[in-house]
């Protein structure tokens, strides 16, 4: 066996099983995407098949696995998200074009009237709480500590319609954000004695990337639901 | 006391179970059934990551579930509000 001295013999020990695990797993999810023909019920088995995926990268057990594992999950949301975006505008454009332009779609099927006064007071301090800890913390758990106060926020406030100017705003900043990421990322490999500054540009690129794509989510789903 | 071959393999049996209720479960007609079925294996999933230590992995992990169960039952309800075909 190739497995370096450093690595615990019970994490070894599991690399069999979790590897059959993941296999199983994938092939009962593939299966079920072979068999199922609507598109929404094969989407909500790509996530079984992604599950698959994150086992198998568990398995190699050491700091490499929890480096793979965070981009994955990233790729599988994004993935998701666009592919239930594709889903929805196309469903639209088939009932379109049979009905007519009459048609008033995407409203939430019940009337959602939360009305707690908890819920307009509490999350400005919470938020406030949650960004500060996030900016703190930075990288990957800072940007989804941030992101889910943002997350609260949006969906917390009664006062629908975001401006549009807010979401490119939000979009502008996560391209600034993806561009410092390279850039500290270029730096790291060009002048490794900067790697403290370059280490820190990633950081913040990434806190601002992961913050503003939970943040859009929010501000997509205020949309969809408190609609009145 | 708990050993951690046991989350592991607790892990392992909710995974496979978790993935065969999603495909083949009862009433997994219903979208949101099925999306619910999903997080069973979600869950042996993080057991196994709990039995590797993968902690950062494992807080993204249950945060990026929640993310995504969100995503989907948007996608549901808002397609099965216009009548498609679910």
């Amino acid at each position: 066996m190739l497995v370096p001295d450093f690595v615990p013999a019970i994490t070894a020990s599991f690399y069999i099983p979790a590897i059959y695990v993941g296999i199983i797993v994938a092939f009962i999810g593939l299966m079920g995407i072979a068999i199922e023909k609507r598109d929404i019920q094969i989407l909500i088995l790509t996530d079984i098949v992604g599950l698959a995926m994150l086992i198998v990268v568990a398995a190699t057990g050491t700091d490499l696995a929890e480096a793979l594992i965070l981009p994955g999950l990233v790729v599988e949301l994004a993935e998701i998200l666009a592919i239930s975006e594709i889903l929805i505008s196309r469903e639209m454009r088939k009932i379109e074009a049979k009905n007519g332009n009459d048609i008033t779609t995407s409203v939430f099927p019940l009337p959602l009237t939360l009305d707690m006064e908890v819920l307009t007071t509490a999350p400005n301090f919470i938020v406030l709480i949650m960004l500060g800890f996030g900016a703190f913390l930075t990288g990957f758990t800072g940007g989804a500590v941030a992101g889910g106060g943002i997350l609260l926020y949006v969906i917390s406030r009664k006062s629908r319609g975001l401006p549009i100017a807010v979401i490119d705003g939000i979009s502008g900043i996560s391209g600034m954000a993806w561009c410092l990421w390279i850039i500290g990322f270029l730096l790291f490999f060009l002048t490794p004695e900067l790697w403290l500054l370059s280490l820190f540009m990633a950081a913040c690129g990434l806190v601002l990337k992961v913050t503003s794509k939970i943040g859009l989510i929010g501000t997509m789903m205020r949309e969809e639901y408190k609609r009145e | 006391m708990i050993e951690v071959e046991m989350l592991f393999y607790t892990g392992c049996i909710l995974a496979i179970l978790g993935s065969i209720a999603t495909v083949a479960g009862p009433g997994v007609k219903d979208p949101i059934v099925r999306t619910f079925n999903t997080e069973i294996a979600a869950i042996g999933v993080s057991l196994i990551f709990l039995a590797y230590n993968h902690t950062l992995a494992l807080m993204t992990f249950v945060a990026a579930t929640a993310v995504i169960t969100l995503v989907l039952l948007r996608a549901i309800t808002r397609l099965e509000e216009m009548g498609a075909d679910v």
